[in-house]
């Protein structure tokens, strides 16, 4: 009965969870180190437990692979699983559609574009040690997401499924004009297609300083808008009735969640399947309150989405798998049969 | 106007749809323990009513007041706290359980940044108890019946704990039990706990049983607005409703209802076949004999009045409802010289008397005295004979005697009710 226990349970388990996770995606890599050892690595990075690990014990070459190759990576990804999830969530709340994904409002298409610009047309290191890859396609997926909100807005309400129909509309539009540079680049073509299917390969700490953040606070505000969510779900005139400022909740809650999908496609390319699936199976699993479903969809996307790029960087040593492909091959089949199990209506 | 007894005021509310004017210079003042119906066809307003005084819809010119402040200037939540809104559906998009669906209704009292508290638990346990939902608090709504859905709205609404409720269309789409249940809820938190009601109902008859105000919405306009009996009446309801209705009195509950009417004489007489002979006719009541008579002359446009009859009879309600002109006496009265003289100058007055079939004891006898009289002053006088006088007669043979006396004298004898036009 009492949610606010209830979610603390959850969320506790599932930080649980995500600790061990982060520790087994440490160890294994090309370079083979113990789960004693990175369990020792990681531990010396832990304020309070620190002084009791004897770092010399360890070899140097371990802890700076861990340190500065896996850990940047991992990180990230927890990062941009949460990101992901957490747009999902509330985009599925907000159109009531079990289709509805954080690139529903064009982000996706919209950062593609950007980043092909960046890719093809501008060479630099860019900012803050931020690639000109990675600002372009920002720009591209916030520019995406404002058009749409604006051509939604009529006067002063967003109509979700104007929303819907110009999101799909600009992204149709959009990768056909990031189609268009690549006939005139072919020879970045690789480059392109590489990063818009999404993955970790160029993680590195200063993409972490920037993303985690900015994720941790929109987040944090987005989720104290649950409890307006779950009304909004029963209609936009009930919920007035109710008591929630519908209009205003709803504005705040689609540019909070476009930001936060904006700033995770940016960061890691086209993910797929995390932002859509990983609320479902919460949903089966804690129910529809978006008190509960919420943070813990969170942290479900952050576990999902570092063992889904744990495995890409893992299976095939020492090629590596785009992560949308480990998401999709190994999620859908779990998530399919989760559906069939369970029998009921999840929406 | 909004001091102590008005807890919703509105005063010269207008509102328009793209440019069409929805809500014409509405005004009008609830008091505090009113339950009142808003009648109207599709499209009067009534909707668009409820959403202004919810605060669904904005943008309206006027001034909307609640407990003595403008709801402008209220927040979203301080309007639910004082307006709880029960409409006829709700479709969440997901599946929340029974609780988590009253809880909903406790969104009013609890901040953005809190949890929720004992009191609101203790409120969400306390309305579900009264609306019977209790036992299936954990159940998801989406499995339920479509009656026991509307349980668990209104007891979202009632978790606002508001001092109005808005009703719209609650029952609707709903059987008859629950109708009848949702009705005695709504009166006894009109009652007893002192709730203001005011209800948009599909169903006239409900809301004028319950209602203790009607109001009477006629394309964005207040027809009119006031106790039922003065509010409703055949005329009020075929201006606004356009269409013809018959208006009695519940001879059990003694309230008004309203049914709809379905009579080929009735439509005979609208399409004006009858030419109208006589302008004038007195109508001859008692035990109800005369109500159908009344009605049916009504309705073919004839000039009536109706006497002598007791008080507390339905005929008088009749008479009363249809507003026709009569003479009544003290109940279980015999008739005074007094009313007699009255119904005979009624008499004087008419062109006709048409004598239903009344059943004669030694108080009423004088009416059929005023009826022989009729025929003296050459009156056209019909009598309905659908019932032998002999087993009527509760004189000893003194009325069937004066009964033969009138037919004798030229009365005309019709076997029933409808067959009087032909003789008209």
């Amino acid at each position: 009965m009492r949610t606010g226990i209830r979610t603390l349970k959850y969320i506790f388990v599932l930080l649980i969870i995500l600790g061990l996770v982060i520790v087994v995606a440490a160890s294994i890599g090309a370079a083979k180190i113990s789960l004693k050892d990175t369990s020792l690595i990681l531990a010396s990075y832990i304020p309070g437990i620190n002084h009791y690990i004897d770092t010399d014990l360890l070899e140097y070459q371990d802890i700076v692979i861990i340190s500065q190759i896996r850990l940047p990576r991992i990180f990230l990804s927890i990062f941009v699983g949460i990101a992901l999830a957490g747009a999902g969530v509330i985009f599925q709340g907000l159109f009531r559609n079990p289709m509805a994904d954080p690139f529903v409002i064009g982000v996706s298409a919209g950062a593609a574009l950007g980043a092909t610009i960046g890719l093809v047309f501008i060479t630099g290191v860019g900012l803050l040690g931020i690639s000109t890859t990675t600002i372009f396609a920002l720009l591209g997926a916030m520019g995406t997401a404002f058009l749409v909100y604006n051509i939604s807005r009529v006067r002063g309400k967003v109509s979700v499924i104007t929303i819907l129909l110009s999101g799909i509309a600009l992204s149709a539009m959009l990768s056909a004009m990031t189609y268009f540079i690549m006939i005139f680049k072919t020879q970045d073509m690789a480059k392109i297609v590489f990063w818009v299917m999404g993955g970790f390969t160029s993680a590195s700490w200063s993409n972490f300083v920037i993303l985690a953040p900015v994720v941790t606070v929109l987040v944090t505000i987005s989720g104290f808008f649950m409890r307006d969510l779950n009304i909004i779900s029963l209609g936009d005139e009930r919920a007035v009735q109710l008591g929630v400022q519908t209009d205003k909740v709803k504005k705040i809650l689609l540019i909070l969640a476009s930001l936060t999908a904006a700033v995770a496609v940016s960061m890691s390319g086209i993910i797929g399947f995390v932002g859509l699936i990983t609320p479902h199976i919460l949903r089966l699993l804690v129910g529809p309150d978006h008190k509960i479903l919420y943070p813990t969809s969170v942290i479900a996307g952050g576990i999902v989405l570092l063992i889904s790029d744990t495995l890409a960087r893992t299976v095939l040593i020492p090629r590596e798998i785009p992560v949308g492909v480990i998401t999709s091959i190994v999620g859908v089949p779990f998530f399919l049969y989760l559906l069939v199990k369970s029998k009921k209506q999840i929406f | 106007m909004s001091g102590n007894n008005n807890i919703l005021s509105v005063k010269n509310l207008n509102f328009s749809y793209d440019k069409k004017k929805i809500l014409d210079n509405v005004s009008f003042d609830v008091g505090k323990e009113d339950f009142i119906s808003i009648l109207g066809p599709n499209g009067a307003g009534k909707s668009t009513l409820v959403n202004l005084i919810s605060s669904v819809l904005k943008e309206y010119e006027g001034g909307i007041e609640v407990g003595g402040r403008n709801l402008k200037e209220l927040n979203s939540k301080d309007i639910a706290k004082m307006i709880a809104v029960v409409p006829q559906y709700t479709n969440p998009g997901f599946s929340f359980t029974v609780a988590e669906m009253v809880m909903m209704g406790r969104n009013p009292y609890i901040s953005r940044f809190g949890v929720e508290r004992k009191e609101d638990f203790s409120a969400v346990n306390k309305v579900m108890e009264k609306t019977r939902i209790l036992s299936f608090a954990d159940r998801k709504f989406l499995e339920l019946s479509g009656g026991e859905k509307q349980r668990v709205i209104i007891a979202q609404a009632l978790a606002q704990d508001s001092s109005i409720l808005l009703l719209d269309e609650p029952t609707s789409h709903l059987d008859i039990n629950f109708q009848i249940e949702f009705m005695n809820l709504f009166l006894n938190l009109n009652r007893k706990e002192k709730k203001t009601i005011i209800g948009i109902f599909h169903d006239i008859n409900l809301a004028i049983q319950n209602s203790k105000k009607i109001m009477l919405l006629k394309e964005g306009r207040i027809y009119d607005f006031g106790r039922c009996e003065e509010v409703i009446s055949r005329q009020s309801l075929k201006s606004v409703f356009n269409s013809d209705v018959f208006v009695g009195k519940n001879p059990i509950t003694k309230k008004m209802y309203v049914s709809p009417v379905f009579s080929p004489t009735g439509q005979r007489a609208a399409a004006g076949k009858k030419v109208k002979k006589y302008l004038r006719i007195h109508v001859i009541g008692g035990g109800g004999a005369a109500s159908p008579v009344i009605n049916l002359l009504q309705e073919s446009g004839y000039d009536l009045s109706c006497g002598v009859i007791n008080t507390l009879d339905t005929d008088l309600d009749t008479a009363q409802m249809l507003g026709i002109p009569y003479v009544n006496e003290a109940p279980f009265s015999p008739i005074s010289i007094d009313s007699q003289n009255k119904n005979l100058r009624f008499i004087e007055y008419s062109d006709a008397v048409i004598l239903p079939t009344v059943e004669f004891g030694p108080g009423n006898f004088s009416n059929l005295v005023s009826v022989k009289k009729a025929v003296g002053l050459r009156k056209k006088v019909i009598i309905i004979d659908e019932k032998s006088i002999s087993k009527r007669d509760h004189t000893g043979g003194k009325a069937e005697k004066l009964y033969r006396k009138i037919i004798k004298d030229g009365a005309i004898v019709v076997k029933s009710v409808d067959q009087i036009l032909s003789h008209l």
